[in-house]
């Protein structure tokens, strides 16, 4: 697993607490039930802070993954591929 | 703290047996982060509790704090900012700022400012509240530059300091001090008009994160410390008075040693907030009593006991101290400017605080004041506080008493003169019989500590008592010294917490509160809810003395058991009752 997916775990596990590695790994909106609004805003703070970087918040709705924050992170941090 | 961090801290698992602290966070924007950071920092600093934030509704703080239940919780925090006292003054909303507009924002701040005062006028009555004014910037609705300061400006920063100076004088109330949060969160770093926007929460992660720490810090309340022990030489004053002589010691600007006279200036303000000065030097005590006389001292003698100054270790001069004293060194500093007779003197006492006194840096001196200042602050001063230094040196009468016949005879007793005054009732307002509770630990029951919510929740039961006990004798008033909290029935007497204060021990005013359940409130049985501490020898000794077996908990004792025990009583005793 890559640095980055390293990190992006663990500001998964802050929000979503009591998830094993592998169900951060596939989680989304659709497999954690107490995914709301208010857990994708705090999650979204917390990548912020960690990558210190602005994710816009006309893409908010469309991260509804572990993937896709992955994905969006890849493509915002090419560096950290 | 990062907000990964405090999402961790806040939900890492606890006990459910853990004290479960209730508070209800009062905001107008949306919690969100500002409530993690709180949850965060409340478990960093007490890790006995389990902090349970609430909050309520978006866009209402002043109707959140009146709908407020005060009996489902322990504290109120309210965080004010500009919009809560007219949206207008937000970007939230978009209600005008034309002239006339502004005008009538000023009318509806005024009377904002007056619910809101009221709002928490109320609610301090039942719970403590930790209070933040508006710490986020006005937006640029004024005609002014904003490098100049405009009328209308002026006018709502007066409402705000008005609620503050009205808000402050209450005793439950504590508020956040704008000078100590700008030092910690850069007032140009605390807005995200961004997140404000699009998620209704307007601070930055990190200004998020340090109001969090510091109303956390309020809500705790720690008790403050209670003496100081202090070196003199290049401490007290700038120069060894020893070699340098008593006039060529100095602590002005002439001498270059202005700070030394802050130091002293700010000894004697703790003294007169009830910290106990002592003072430790390895000097010539003809000589240094020759420098006390010097009529620029900024310290009176008054202000200091016991002064320790021979030539012997420090450890032992701070040892001698704290038995005078009688309290534990946990809740004292030593401050000398010797990095060696620290060490000598931290090493003998651990627990005890040990700060060097940075005698050719001024910056330093500073900044060991604030820690000072934080460390004995307190809201407000209370007559025990101002008795504090003189009824300790009158103590020594008692002590040198009891070294001579071992217990205080009764002869010597009756020529005190004393007198006690019981004080009965339910009341809550009195904030000395909580702090006496919460900071005695020798002559202590059982050790329990209450949170002011706590304290009136049990004395809203109609069967709740609180006794205070004031003392007075011919050598001083020591204020008030006992408090005991119990229910009272018709067998008798529970009594669920005894507290004595160390200064009154020796006078048998635990026999006098004893006798008063016997004899004024027509007692024939108290129990008492009495458990062992590492530091309650003092109410042990003095509860095995009246049954003569080891204490079971709870314990009874009746009015028989102590009428065979009870030694002769000299007392001058008064009696009010409010209930």
């Amino acid at each position: 697993m890559s640095n980055l997916e390293d990190r992006l775990t663990c500001c998964f596990a802050s929000v979503f607490q009591g998830l094993t590695e592998a169900e951060i790994r596939n989680a989304s909106t659709e497999s954690i039930g107490i995914w709301d609004s208010l857990s994708t805003v705090t999650l979204a703070a917390v990548i912020q802070e960690e990558f210190n970087l602005e994710i816009d918040v006309e893409i908010l709705p469309k991260l509804d993954s572990f993937q896709a924050f992955r994905d969006y992170l890849h493509s915002a941090l090419p560096a950290l591929r | 703290m990062k907000l990964i961090e405090a999402l961790k801290i806040a939900q890492h698992p606890v006990d459910d047996a853990t004290m479960c602290l209730r508070v209800f966070l009062a905001c107008g924007f949306t919690p969100l982060h500002l409530q993690s950071f709180l949850t965060a920092h409340l478990r960093v600093r007490r890790r006995d509790i389990r902090p349970d934030i609430q909050t309520g509704l978006f866009g209402d703080l002043v109707g959140n704090i009146e709908r407020l239940d005060s009996s489902r919780i322990d504290v109120l925090a309210v965080t004010l900012e500009w919009p809560d006292l007219d949206p207008r003054l937000g970007v939230r909303s978009l209600g005008g700022w034309r002239p006339t507009d502004l005008v009538d924002i000023m009318e509806s701040v005024e009377v904002a400012a007056t619910r809101l005062q009221h709002a928490l006028e109320v609610t301090c009555r039942e719970v403590p509240v930790v209070a933040c004014m508006p710490t986020l910037p006005l937006p640029p609705a004024f005609i002014t530059r904003p490098l100049q300061m405009g009328s209308q400006e002026a006018q709502l920063r007066r409402v705000v300091a008005s609620l503050v100076e009205s808000l402050s004088h209450l005793p439950l109330i504590r508020i956040v001090n704008e000078q100590e949060l700008a030092l910690a969160s850069a007032p140009v770093d605390r807005y995200n008009v961004k997140a404000d926007l699009q998620t209704g929460f307007p601070y930055s992660l990190a200004h998020a994160s340090k109001l969090g720490e510091i109303l956390a810090g309020l809500i705790e309340d720690r008790p403050p410390m209670k003496g100081l022990i202090t070196d003199l030489d290049d401490t007290l004053w700038s120069g060894i008075v020893g070699d340098d002589g008593v006039d060529r010691i100095s602590w002005n600007l002439d001498g270059h040693s202005q700070m030394h006279g802050i130091y002293q200036q700010f000894l004697s303000s703790l003294a007169a907030a009830g910290v106990l000065i002592g003072i430790a030097s390895k000097n010539d005590e003809e000589t240094v009593a020759h420098a006390f006389q010097r009529s620029d001292l900024l310290l009176s003698q008054d202000d200091i006991f016991p002064l320790e100054v021979h030539w012997s270790r420090k450890s032992e001069s701070v040892r001698r101290i704290l038995t005078t004293w009688n309290i534990g060194a946990d809740a004292v500093v030593f401050v000398d400017d010797n990095p060696a007779e620290i060490a000598e003197v931290q090493a003998a006492f651990p627990e005890l605080l040990c700060r060097q006194f940075p005698k050719d840096d001024p910056r330093g001196i500073w900044m060991l004041l604030k820690e000072l200042r934080d460390l004995f602050g307190k809201s407000t001063v209370s007559k025990e506080d101002i008795l504090r230094t003189r009824s300790i040196r009158n103590a020594g009468v008692w002590r040198n008493q009891d070294s001579a016949r071992e217990t205080s005879s009764d002869d010597f007793l009756q020529l005190v003169d004393a007198s006690l005054v019981f004080d009965y009732g339910r009341a809550t307002e009195d904030t000395r019989a909580l702090e006496l509770v919460n900071k005695t630990n020798q002559f202590n029951l059982n050790g329990k500590r209450y949170t002011e919510s706590q304290w009136r929740q049990f004395l809203a039961d109609p069967t709740a008592f609180v006794l205070t006990a004031g003392y007075e004798d011919k050598f001083g008033a020591l204020g008030k010294i006992a408090v005991l909290l119990g229910t009272a029935h018709s067998n008798g007497i529970h009594l669920y917490t005894w507290v004595m204060s160390c200064r009154a021990f020796s006078r048998r005013i635990e026999h006098q509160c004893l006798r008063y359940f016997f004899e004024e409130r027509g007692a024939d049985q108290i129990t008492f809810e009495f458990m062992a501490t590492p530091r309650n020898g003092p109410i042990r000794e003095f509860l095995t003395g009246l049954v003569d077996s080891p204490l079971p908990s709870p314990l009874s004792l009746t009015k028989e058991s102590f009428s065979a025990k009870v030694p002769p009583l000299f007392h001058r005793v008064e009696v009010s009752s409010h209930v």
